[in-house]
This record gives C-alpha cells, sequence and structure tokens, in this order.
C-alpha cells in the first residue's frame, strides 16, 4: 500500500488521548495514579538498593552473629523482625539478605539477556534454517522445568547460590530472544535497514549498528520486569535447599528455614516473604511506568 | 552509440506464497520478465500502481532482494550474480532514495553518523577527509552544520529527506534510484525537494531512476518513462512521446485518471476504466491487462503481446496498439500540462 | 439567493495540551449551498480535518469548540444537546475518512454496516434495511453486491472499502457528505472512479459534497468552489474557476505555482521557502508573512481580515487591502 502525503485526522499529540471521551478529571486521576505507582515503585527499588549497599552500617549485627540465649525472640528493640532458632538478628539478615537478593537478580538477568538477546537477534536477522532451530531450541529450554536443571547441577557440584543463578539463567533466557526475535523482524525490512544494506554495510554491523539501538528500550523493560521473576524463582530454589547454604542470610532459605517455625516464631519466615514480596512489586511497578513511559516516543 | 549505465534483461522476481505445509506454493509475480535501459546522465521514470512490481524493481536493481532469474548490467558488467565482495565496489557506484524519510533514517543515529557511515564502510577513515565531505554535501543539499547532532525525529519530513539524499549523493554515485521520493511530503516541500533532485542531477552528473506513481511528476523530471503493470513493462518511450501519442490503453487510463490543477482539464474527455489491479499472484492469461480493457479481443485473452517497437524508440505491448487511437485522450491533457 | 445549507462562523477548536494551546482552527468562516462540491484544501496541519469534525462535532477532550457557530440549514448545531445532535449525524450530515482500512469494523459483515444507520434513524427493520444495503452496494458500483454484502472488510480491495463506506454514509441520503482526503489511500485509476462515483452520487440526490484535500488536481476536476487554509485559518475561498486563474493569497499562488505543471521539464519549479507553522505558537500578524515574499511591516503585525473582492472571491491579506 502506498501512502501519499497522508494527513493525521487530528494533530499528533491528541490522537491517542482524544479518542476516547473521558472527562478531564477521569483523566487527571488515572495519570496520577499511573505516576503513584511507579513512583512508588521507584522509591521501593531505591530503597532495597541503599540498604542492599549500606548493609553492614544498617545492619546493627552481623547475619551470622548468634545469641543462642535469646533465640527465638519476637521482634522488640534490640531485635527489629526478632531472633530466629540460633539467636540471630532477623532484621540483620533480612537486610543483608536484600544484597543477595539483588545481585542474584541482576546477574541472572545479565546472562539471560546475554544469550537471549544474542540469540534473538540472529534469529530475526537471518531468518530461515537459522531462525527455525534457535526459536526451537529456546521452545525447548523454555519449556524446561528449572528445578530439575538445579537439581541436576546440586547433584554435581552441591547446592550453592551460584549453583541457582546457574540454573535460573540458563532456563529463562526465551523470554528476551522471543521479545527481540520479533522486534527485529519487525525492523528487519524497515527503509533504514535497507539503506544501510544499499551502502554495504556488513550483517555484522546492522545488527550492532542499527538493530541493538532499536531494541534497548524493549529490552530495557524487559529487564526490569524479569528482575523480581529471577529473584522469585531464586528465593524459591533456595527454599527448596538448593541454594544458599547457613549462615547466607539468603531470603528463600530463610522462608525455609522460618517454615517449621511458623506457629510459634512466625516472625523469622514472614519478614523475609514480605520482603520479597517488596521487592518483586517494586520493580513490577518501575518496570510498568518504563514501559508506558518509552514506549509510545521511540515506536520504531 | 555509448553503452546503457543500467540495463536490465528479462529480469524475473517471484516471490513464493506459502498456501500449507503439504501444497505447493503460489508465487507472487512481482517482476515479469523485465527489460529496459537507461543511460547515463538521463532520468528514467518508471510508472505504475499497487502491484505493478516497480518498487521491487528498485530494490532488484540495488540488489537489497536477489532476482529469480534475469540479468543486470551495470556499466557493462553483469552484476547480477556477484559476490558480496566484489559488489561492494559497485555499492558505491549506486544508491537509493526511499519514500518516507523519517523510516529510512536510523532512529538512534545522529545526522553526522549516518553520513559517516558510508565514508567509513568504503574504506575513507581520515578524519579530517570525513568531515571535509560531510560539510560539502549539507552544503549542496541546503541543510546546516545545526543539523549534524540531530537525530532524525528532531527534523523536519524535508530535512529528514534531505539527509537521506545527501546520504545517497556522499560517495559520488553514478545511478540513484529514488522510490516516491516526496510522496510523503507536504506539497510545498515536494517542490523544495524536487528542485533539490533536479539541480544535484545537473551538478553532478547523476543518472536516475525514478519510481512514481505521480503522473505529474513524472513527466516533469523525465527524459524516458515506462509504464508497468502487474510485473510487466507496457510501454516506454521519451516522455513527450509517451504523453503526446499514447499508444497502450493502460497509460491512457493513467493519464486520464491523474487530477491536473486545471480547471480546463475538467472538459477533456477522460479515458475511464472499470476494476481494480487484480493480484499478482495469479495473473490473467493471455495480455495481463485484458480483463479491464474495453478494447480487448480473444486474442488479448489468450496470447501475451510483446513489447514492440513501434517507431522512435516507442515500445507498446499490445496486440492492437496500431488499429486503435487513444493518444486524443491524453493528448489534450497533455497540452494542458504543459501549458505555462 | 438560497439559503446556505451549512454555514461556519468564526470557528475556533483549540486543544489543550501539557506544552500549550493548539490553535487547530482558529476563526475559519465558510458557506456551502444545496448541490454543491466544496473543497477545504491546505497542507498538513492547517486544521482542515478539525474543522470536519468540528462541524460532526467529534472533538473530544483535550480539545474544545471555543468559539463561533455552525448553522446547518439555519440551525445552529454548536448549540444541540448530543441526543440531537445524533439525530443529525449519519441523516443529515455524513462523514467518510482518509484510510477505509481503519473506518470499517472487521468483525461484522458489510451488509450489516450498511444496514445500522437506516435501522437507527428511520427505525427500519433488519430485513428492509438489508435490502437497501444490497441495493446500496449496486449503486456503488460493487459488482455481485447480494455476495459482497454478506463479505467480511478484510476481503475486500481499497477501492471496494472505500465504496462501502460511502454505501454506508448515504444510506440516509444526507444532504451534506463530508469526504476527508477519500482517495488518498488509494491508486489513481481507482481515485478516479471513486470521484466518478461521488459526484454521480452527488447529481442524482442532489446532496452536497465537503472535499478536503491536499490535491489541487481533485480540487480542480471537482470542485465548484474552494477554501484555501493555512495555519488554522482561511486565507482565501471562492469559486474553483476564480481561484485559479486569478489567485490573489501569496499562500494559494505559491502552492499553485508548487506543482509541476506548465514548467519546462526538469527546469526548477517554484517553491515555498521555509516551513509550515507549528499550531501551538504561530507567527504574529499574518500567519504567512514568514514565508511570504511581499510581507511589509502591517503584515508582521497585524492579521488580515477575510474580505470580499467581488463575485465572492474572499482573501484575506494586506496586498489587497484585507
Amino acid at each position: 500500500m502506498k501512502a501519499m502525503g497522508v494527513e493525521e485526522t487530528v494533530p499528533k499529540e491528541v490522537e491517542r488521548k482524544s479518542m476516547f471521551k473521558l472527562t478531564k478529571l477521569k483523566e487527571f486521576c488515572l495519570l496520577l495514579l499511573h505516576y503513584k505507582m511507579s513512583c512508588i515503585g521507584l522509591l521501593v527499588v531505591i530503597g532495597i538498593t541503599i540498604l542492599a549497599t549500606f548493609a553492614p552500617i544498617i545492619a546493627p549485627k552481623h547475619f551470622a552473629k548468634t545469641d543462642v540465649p535469646n533465640k527465638l525472640q519476637p521482634p522488640s528493640l534490640t531485635y527489629l523482625f526478632g531472633t530466629d532458632v540460633l539467636g540471630r538478628d532477623v532484621f540483620s539478615r533480612v537486610v543483608y539478605g536484600a544484597q543477595i537478593a539483588l545481585w542474584v537478580g541482576l546477574i541472572v538477568v545479565l546472562v539471560q539477556a546475554s544469550i537471549g538477546i544474542t540469540l534473538g537477534v540472529m534469529a530475526g536477522y537471518f531468518n530461515g534454517k537459522l531462525d527455525k532451530i534457535i526459536s526451537a531450541f529456546a521452545d525447548i529450554v523454555w519449556s524446561f522445568p528449572p528445578v530439575v536443571l538445579a537439581l541436576g547441577i546440586v547433584m554435581v557440584l552441591g547446592p550453592g547460590i551460584t549453583q541457582v543463578v546457574i540454573a535460573i539463567a540458563l532456563t529463562s533466557w526465551p523470554t528476551f530472544t522471543r521479545v527481540t526475535r520479533a522486534k527485529v523482524q519487525s525492523m528487519v525490512n524497515r527503509e533504514f535497514v535497507l539503506a544501510a544494506r544499499a551502502v554495504g554495510e556488513s550483517d555484522l554491523s546492522i545488527m550492532l549498528r542499527y538493530l541493538l539501538p532499536n531494541i534497548t528500550s524493549t529490552n530495557l523493560v524487559l529487564a526490569t520486569l524479569t528482575l523480581p521473576a529471577a529473584i522469585i524463582s531464586t528465593t524459591a530454589l533456595s527454599f527448596l535447599g538448593f541454594g544458599a547454604q547457613p549462615p547466607t542470610p539468603d531470603w528463600g532459605a530463610m522462608l525455609s528455614e522460618g517454615a517449621s517455625q511458623l506457629v510459634i516464631a512466625p516472625w523469622i519466615a514472614t519478614f523475609p516473604g514480605i520482603f520479597i514480596v517488596i521487592t518483586a512489586l517494586g520493580f513490577n511497578l518501575l518496570g510498568d511506568g518504563l514501559r508506558d513511559l518509552l514506549d509510545p516516543k521511540l515506536r520504531v | 552509440m555509448e553503452k546503457p549505465l543500467l540495463e536490465v534483461d528479462e529480469l524475473k522476481k517471484y516471490f513464493p506464497v506459502r498456501r500449507g505445509p503439504f501444497t505447493k506454493p503460489d508465487y507472487v509475480k512481482a517482476v515479469d520478465d523485465v527489460n529496459f535501459y537507461v543511460n547515463k546522465g538521463e532520468t528514467l521514470g518508471l510508472v505504475g500502481e499497487s502491484g505493478s512490481g516497480k518498487t521491487t524493481v528498485g530494490l532488484l536493481i540495488l540488489r537489497l532482494i536477489d532476482p529469480t532469474s534475469g540479468r543486470i548490467f551495470f556499466d557493462g558488467e553483469n552484476f547480477t550474480e556477484m559476490p558480496k565482495k566484489e559488489m561492494m565496489k559497485f555499492r558505491k557506484r549506486m544508491s537509493i532514495v526511499f519514500q518516507d524519510p523519517l523510516a529510512s533514517l536510523n532512529p538512534r543515529m545522529r545526522v553526522k553518523e549516518m553520513l559517516k557511515r558510508p565514508l567509513v564502510v568504503h574504506g575513507i577513515k581520515n578524519e579530517e577527509e570525513i568531515t571535509t565531505r560531510i560539510i560539502k554535501i549539507l552544503e549542496m543539499v541546503r541543510l546546516g552544520k545545526e543539523h549534524l547532532d540531530r537525530y532524525p525525529h528532531e527534523l523536519s519530513g524535508g530535512q529528514q529527506q534531505r539527509v537521506a539524499v545527501a546520504r545517497a549523493i556522499i560517495l559520488n554515485p553514478d545511478l540513484v534510484v529514488h522510490d516516491e521520493p516526496t510522496s510523503s511530503l507536504d506539497v510545498s516541500v515536494q517542490a523544495q525537494i524536487l528542485n533539490l533532485l533536479l539541480k544535484l542531477q545537473r551538478d553532478l552528473n547523476l543518472t536516475y531512476l525514478f519510481i512514481t506513481h505521480d503522473l505529474v511528476m513524472v513527466r516533469h523530471v523525465s527524459d524516458r518513462v515506462a509504464v508497468m503493470y502487474l510485473g510487466k513493462i507496457v510501454e516506454v518511450a521519451e516522455t513527450d512521446e509517451l504523453f503526446s501519442n499514447t499508444m497502450h490503453p493502460y497509460t491512457a487510463a493513467l493519464l486520464s485518471a491523474a487530477p491536473i490543477p486545471r480547471p480546463e482539464a475538467r472538459d477533456v474527455k477522460r479515458f475511464v476504466i472499470s476494476g481494480e489491479p487484480p493480484s499478482p499472484i495469479n495473473p490473467p492469461l493471455g495480455c495481463r491487462f485484458h480483463p479491464r480493457c474495453i478494447y480487448a479481443t480473444e486474442r488479448c485473452r489468450s496470447q501475451e503481446p510483446q513489447l514492440i517497437n513501434l517507431g522512435e524508440n516507442h515500445l507498446v505491448a499490445c496486440h492492437r496498439a496500431e488499429e486503435i487511437d487513444i493518444s486524443s485522450y491524453s493528448r489534450e491533457l497533455w497540452k494542458i500540462m504543459t501549458k505555462a | 439567493m438560497d439559503a446556505p445549507l451549512l454555514a461556519v462562523t468564526n470557528l475556533k477548536t483549540y486543544f489543550y495540551l501539557s506544552k500549550g494551546v493548539l490553535k487547530a482552527v482558529d476563526g475559519v468562516s465558510l458557506t456551502i449551498n444545496e448541490n454543491e462540491v466544496f473543497c477545504l484544501v491546505g497542507e498538513t496541519g492547517c486544521g482542515k480535518s478539525v474543522t470536519a469534525l468540528s462541524i460532526m462535532r467529534l472533538i473530544f477532550y483535550p480539545g474544545k469548540i471555543v468559539d463561533g457557530n455552525i448553522l446547518y440549514k439555519g440551525m445552529d448545531i454548536l448549540k444541540l444537546p448530543e441526543s440531537e445532535m445524533r439525530k443529525i449525524r449519519g441523516k443529515e450530515i455524513a462523514m467518510i475518512f482518509q484510510s477505509p482500512m481503519k473506518s470499517l469494523n472487521p468483525v461484522f459483515n458489510v451488509g450489516y454496516q450498511i444496514s445500522e444507520a437506516p435501522i437507527v434513524h428511520f427505525g427500519l427493520s433488519h430485513s428492509d434495511a438489508w435490502k437497501q444495503a444490497v441495493e446500496l452496494i449496486e449503486k456503488v458500483r460493487i459488482p455481485d453486491p447480494d455476495l459482497r454484502a454478506k463479505s467480511y472488510p478484510h476481503v475486500l480491495s481499497g477501492g471496494m472499502k472505500q465504496r462501502s463506506m460511502i454505501a454506508m454514509m448515504i444510506s440516509c441520503e444526507p444532504r451534506l457528505l463530508i469526504a476527508d482526503e477519500p482517495t488518498t489511500a488509494l491508486d489513481v485509476t481507482v481515485q478516479a472512479q471513486i470521484m466518478d462515483l461521488l459526484l454521480d452520487i452527488r447529481k442524482k440526490r442532489s446532496m452536497s459534497i465537503m472535499l478536503i484535500t491536499h490535491n489541487f488536481g481533485l480540487v480542480a476536476e471537482t470542485g465548484d468552489e474552494v477554501a484555501v487554509m493555512y495555519s488554522g485559518k482561511v486565507v482565501e475561498s471562492g469559486s474553483v474557476k476564480d481561484v485559479f486563474k486569478e489567485p490573489l493569497h501569496p499562500y494559494t499562488q505559491g502552492l499553485l505555482r508548487c506543482i509541476p505543471v506548465g514548467f519546462e521539464r526538469k527546469t526548477e519549479i517554484d517553491y515555498i521557502a521555509g516551513t509550515l507553522p507549528s499550531a501551538i505558537g504561530p507567527p504574529l500578524g499574518c500567519r504567512f508573512h514568514p514565508r511570504c515574499r511581499y510581507a511589509t511591516e502591517k503584515c508582521r503585525g497585524q492579521e488580515p481580515q477575510l474580505i470580499s473582492l467581488g463575485e465572492n472571491h474572499l482573501v484575506a491579506c494586506h496586498l489587497h487591502g484585507g
């Protein structure tokens, strides 16, 4: 279909909004709500990052310091979140746990993104056989349960945080591949890529200079949204015992430890649990906001 | 006689369309046995509606897509099956300008970078030389240094197209393919870009292949015009000859349909055809235009007409070209178009 | 002289955006008579589409019609309550848009969509409305009307979709049909057919057409009256013959000379320097002055008014005493 001097029916700036018959008040409220949510998300993320960075300063006690005489104490002024089975300060452990959670999340996302985006760009750009192979591979990996892989790795290497990270990262990169592949496919026949080929740019150059920069926004949003999933997945595996070993204050491991004490000392599991939820929620809200902010402006 | 700069021989491009995993694919016969040439320094206008294959021809010439069969000669050399490495020396001798300027520029690259890339890709690495050439090209397309640091979405439509043109000529090519270069622009901007293209052609001795559906524009810029319908060329001639002495019914219909901004044109009798351009997947047998042609005979329905020279380098693919007189329709309009 | 069918006086439609007030239509006046083809012509952003939407009262937040009146058959439709306006939309004044692909509902077949308006406005029964729909499909020259009525929009070609839109819009015999760039997205031979069809319908039903376009060729070939818009205002209006023969406003002159007709081949054609102004902060005084070769001090300071230079030829330019 050809396009001749197309005119928008209504000024571009208002096209999206004026199509809905919203009253001024309603629109304002929705906008405020939306921004509020993303702001809350941002604050949570900043908060958790501060906790993680300054853990040694914020936490009153070292996470491994035991105080057996004061074990299983409810929250008090000295022990803000109470103590666990070995008298360790739950609050300090939760704070140190933020370090682990963030680190783990970041590394998982980095590994996911590296594998996923590379394969996605290749699949989308080259099409044909390579595309089919990569897509099939991605589908197989995606349907592979992380727990099984974790089990396998742990059997060989023994439990540990790194093992969990590997297991999660290696089974969840297909999301990045799918999204990237779709985006690349939509761009590969656009005129600016054709123009680049007409100039004589090599395939690699096109992928690096023309395609990659145009998918960063999408992938950034995806990263903010997969980070909480990574955190939750790793905490789940830690809960099952594959991950952090005591005394590492991994939130998932703390949940596991606290599960057995749930009736007599619910604070041991509850506080890490709350923090897991808040962190995941925070990143999700931030990701949503980012998506809405970046999406319409960077319509490639 | 000097050999043409560009020559296209029996060019075909069929796109397969898979109907299902077990059925044989259908083919979109986008370009079906097209022959033409373009001499150095001239402008060949390639006209047609949607489905005619004109854009595909442009992409084939730049070898952005590979032909199904046929040959393309550039400056005498057959480069249809040339390997990529050898193609590079040809890539700098030809370039393309697209219809939608915003879509043809990398949204994440500044103007400076976009103009630099062609130079770097073709081995010019000296910073000083790069800067000199970029500044010179900016002057030629009437853009300023302040535009160098901008991103495409920070420029107006006309400025974007100027950048696209600058990128196309920065390596001093011989041939530039224009695929509807002004269609997305406002009327007042179209005129600016048109003038720019004409001036550049004169100053840099460029050869143009001008692909468009706008007959008024093609009359103004082309030395010769080729009309395409459903993957085939139906008529080729020098511009004035084509417009004043039209021989193919489709060309006459196209001319009749083009709105001319002169109220006198209203009184001219028009040659209106019915129906719409059919799909290039299963083109009609015989002459592809016959279902819409009021002059169609049995022969037209069964036998495909060849492009024959009917005098003065005027080629027509129509069985009845010599019997019917449709030039009367277009001649009146052409007179109105050319009257100052 | 007969009272005009539609008389727009000093229409102002503004959009309230975060970056400022976008004065899309800033004091537009025009009249459309019965049985007339009126062309509203201009480039992108001049406000011609917003004018049409204002007439149909299809302006939503953050847009607002802030001033002016629109008299349809003597009645100010800007003052009507929405329920009354709904009786006018589709029945008295109808509108077809540029992209037929976007205007047809993909989940209903064409016959159903054409039947909708008569059922709502005239209370026809479904079967009667369907019969009428098939007749209309035939009237818009779509072959096999019975079959086509049951087709869904995605199987139709661009030209057929636009014809279906036309059938939909004339189903209630409106007195005024607004066509916003109805042929821009179509091939040129199909364009000719559609314009031919519209003019034929107009003649048969004594309907007026308001044609919005940027293509002067269409105006010359189909229009009776024309109004040229620039930056939210009408700068010149009159009969097509007068405006083309003797364009008075420098913008009109410039636009007409921008088209490569009547120039020697491969020579430079005239052009208008500069670019279109932003509708948020248009130039003071005459909006065209930054691009006008005749601009004077007066042009920079004072906005010209639309005045009549005899025989219904109006122009807003200080050169002509505006």
